[in-house]
């Protein structure tokens, strides 16, 4: 289920210089776009015009269109067929089946949330495939984000691996001490707390040591903190910012002028 | 300002390093019961935690987080629910304030009062983001429930009306759980740590024997109801 | 100058009784090389936080007496001034990675960082102190990719760039393999040459009698004995009580009983000590 937590792919190019909120308020910009414009092919649109050549620009088409294809179009997929099952609109009927049928208007409906979706996931990882997560928090701490959430952000993308390779590593070993994890559901309903036991009490009792450990390099210094990463943020950027935020609010008039 | 007196006691260095490792039990144990096939998500479990030994607040924003981290890093489908992720923290939170955390039946409460608000939080993002589908709420539960192998339609009327108080207890039961089995020198430790002074001490074997037993008795409540359904 | 200056300090943890140190007297002295020892429960750890200043500011509880670090007394400061003067690095070296980065430079850089150092000095000052421990190479390394000695040099550098004026040290060779606790060893022996004031509790007495300029033996939270390390190490005041006194040591006073050994010698602590003495 788990794919590596870290998107991030190191290329020298155009997106990757750009700076992070500047990459953030596109992934933000493009969404909204998608979902809040009248026009009913913005997401289609979104994604093959804007998309897919930043992608090329940011020399990461290849792993984008592997994520794509692998990842975003069967969640969306599955999204897709069940809207058009169980979305209650529209008469004309064009299949049936037991209970459950399809009709023109669920199916249009269903194209178009699915669409929606896949270019708002389809921005976030364009923005993910090109951006260091400490890249992005030294930027917004710079900006006023209070030190304490780089640090808990950054902590956690880097604990969760190391938590579910000590989650694999209790697994076997409680198998191999008889454990059974297949079967009927009283049985593995009875292996969760074996499971889950060992590797929460192991991960609580370390925190007292690792908030010592931070407190001692003064984690709650009180002092304004400096960065060792100087980020760029260009003139480029800043305009480009500007016009996200104006593209976005040209489309929300028009939202409300069409309905 | 008493709220902002209010936020900031939620916050101390224990809190921002326990939320990490929350945010990691999540995550952990949400995969574990995916593939141990159990009909439940068990991925609030770190939320409930924080929220009840560091308060409201600290717990609110260690649901946004994960439930963030998650959709960005694992699974996209699970972000537009981070309001739901985010009450989950906020309410238990202030249960726990409340009281409603020093016992087992009181710690059940708290869940099941979770489970309410889950349910009125997630119901307007239905509504907007999958157009009102009471029936099949979101692709997430849905997948879970196939993976254990229930037929479409009774899986989904299920999944609204009994999974949730189910995994929202389940949550809150086993958190209390772990809070026991922890020194309560260790807990002193975090801001609102009085919001666990047990009422009566239990070991901690007994407490896994009975949460066992409570998760078995709802098992069997759900399974005879999916079978009346599908009759 | 006595840059430690301990008076009559008696601590009681929260929700306890018995206190973990009573009434210690302690003075150290500005470059001196301090191995602390003792059995279990004897409150090293104890009185490494309190050096650190974690006690009373982080575990809260009842500190009497006086503990003062550069002429600064602790109940008078915050734990965000004490920790620039003192250091502390302890056993775990997984739980001292920070998590917030992403390479050990920017890592050891996190202390400059979180104490508003200006960039343009974090830079040289990480390189130093990364040459200082020998760990150089290790720069662009992940935290988390590095062995368990490795790590706890890392520690220690993030510790040491920091430059505080007393580094305290509490058992960080327990949780390494033989190599890792060399490279450390090393790192902490080229440290004292350099004048750096030193206090480090220690089970492997060999390495302690060797390079400590002095050891405080502690027992039940008071200061059993205070000296020069072959005098504390070898004296028979320790017997029976927990320590972990040196094999040769033991050995050789077992002999002494039983007239094996030369009658006017001072007990052995090291192999090669009791090499010597055994020859005569």
């Amino acid at each position: 289920m788990h794919e590596r937590l870290s998107f991030y792919l190191k290329r020298d190019s155009l997106l990757h210089s750009l700076n992070p909120l500047t990459k953030l308020t596109l992934a933000f910009g493009l969404t909204f776009v998608a979902f809040l414009s009248p026009w009913y092919w913005t997401p289609q649109f979104v994604v093959l015009i804007i998309i897919i050549p930043l992608s090329i620009l940011g020399r990461i088409q290849r792993e984008y269109i592997f994520t794509a294809l692998r990842l975003i179009l069967p969640a969306t997929a599955f999204l897709f067929v069940m809207q058009a099952l169980f979305q209650p609109i529209g008469k004309t009927i064009i299949f049936q089946f037991w209970f459950l049928h399809i009709t023109r208007e669920s199916l249009s409906f269903a194209f178009a949330n699915a669409s929606r979706i896949f270019a708002m996931i389809s921005s976030f990882t364009l923005f993910l495939l090109t951006t260091h997560p400490s890249e992005l928090m030294s930027d917004l701490t710079r900006r006023g984000l209070p030190s304490q959430f780089a640090y808990v952000i950054i902590s956690t993308i880097q604990i969760i691996p190391q938590m579910q390779s000590k989650a694999q590593t209790i697994i076997a070993a409680q198998r191999s001490r008889g454990l059974e994890t297949e079967g009927s559901i009283f049985k593995r309903i009875g292996a969760l707390v074996p499971l889950v036991g060992p590797l929460v009490f192991g991960s609580l009792v370390e925190v007292e040591e690792r908030a010592i450990a931070i407190e001692a390099r003064g984690f709650t210094s009180t002092r304004k903190k400096t960065s060792l990463r100087e980020i760029r943020d260009t003139g480029f950027d800043k305009t480009l910012r500007s016009i996200l935020v104006l593209m976005v609010l040209v489309i929300i008039v028009l939202k409300i002028r069409a309905s | 300002m008493k709220i902002i007196d209010s936020i900031k006691k939620d916050f101390n260095t224990m809190t921002w390093v326990l939320i990490p490792v929350a945010i990691a039990i999540n995550v952990v144990i949400g995969e574990i019961v995916v593939q141990l096939k159990l009909p439940v998500y068990l991925d609030s479990i770190g939320t409930v935690l924080v929220a009840v030994l560091c308060g409201p607040w600290a717990g609110a924003l260690t649901g946004t987080l994960s439930n963030t981290i998650w959709g960005l890093l694992i699974d996209p489908n699970a972000l537009p629910w981070w309001p739901v992720a985010l009450f989950i923290g906020f309410v238990a939170g202030w249960c726990a304030r409340g009281g409603l955390f020093k016992s087992w039946w009181k710690a059940a409460i708290t869940g099941f009062l979770v489970a309410l608000t889950a349910a009125l939080v997630s119901t307007p993002i239905s509504v907007y983001i999958y157009g009102g589908i009471t029936a099949s709420g979101s692709s997430f539960l849905t997948a879970y429930l196939l993976q254990t192998g229930q037929s479409l339609l009774p899986a989904v009327l299920i999944t609204n009306n009994i999974v949730e108080p189910f995994d929202k207890i389940s949550t809150s039961l086993l958190a209390f759980a772990i809070i026991q089995g922890l020194s309560m020198r260790f807990l002193a430790r975090f801001p609102r740590s009085e919001n666990v002074q047990i009422e009566g001490g239990i070991t901690r074997n007994q407490i896994y024997i009975a949460v066992g037993v409570v998760i078995v008795v709802i098992a069997l409540y759900v399974l005879v109801i999916a079978k009346l359904i599908s009759h | 100058m006595a840059i430690v200056n301990l008076k009559q300090v008696t601590y009681t943890y929260p929700l306890t009784d018995t206190p973990a140190l009573s009434k210690v007297d302690l003075q150290i002295k500005e470059g001196e090389f301090l191995a602390i020892i003792g059995p279990n429960g004897s409150g090293k750890s104890t009185l490494c936080y309190t050096l650190a200043g974690f006690i009373p500011h982080f575990f809260k509880g009842e500190l009497e007496g006086s503990v003062e670090v550069a002429e600064v007394e602790t109940k008078s400061s915050t734990l965000n001034e004490w920790v620039m003067n003192v250091g502390l690095v302890f056993q775990n070296p997984f739980n001292q990675i920070s998590g917030a980065k992403y390479s050990v430079f920017e890592e050891i850089a996190f202390g400059l960082e979180n104490l508003g150092v200006p960039r343009e000095e974090i830079n040289p000052r990480v390189e130093q102190a990364l040459i200082m421990t020998g760990i150089d190479d290790l720069a662009e390394r992940s935290p988390y990719s590095l062995s368990g000695g490795q790590q706890q040099r890392v520690a220690l550098t993030s510790i040491l760039v920091m430059q505080p004026k007393v580094l305290v040290l509490d058992e960080p060779t327990s949780q390494l393999d033989p190599i890792g606790t060399r490279e450390v060893f090393g790192v902490i022996r080229s440290l004292a040459e350099r004048g750096i004031t030193v206090v480090m509790v220690e089970h492997k007495v060999e390495w302690v009698a060797q390079f400590a300029d002095r050891v405080v033996a502690l027992y039940e939270g008071q200061v059993l004995m205070d000296g020069k390390p072959r005098e504390v190490l070898t004296s028979d005041q320790l017997v029976g009580k927990g320590f972990g006194i040196s094999r040769y040591t033991s050995t050789a006073r077992e002999a002494a009983r039983r007239g094996l050994w030369p009658k006017k010698s001072e007990l052995p602590v090291t192999l090669d000590e009791a090499i010597t003495g055994f020859k005569k």
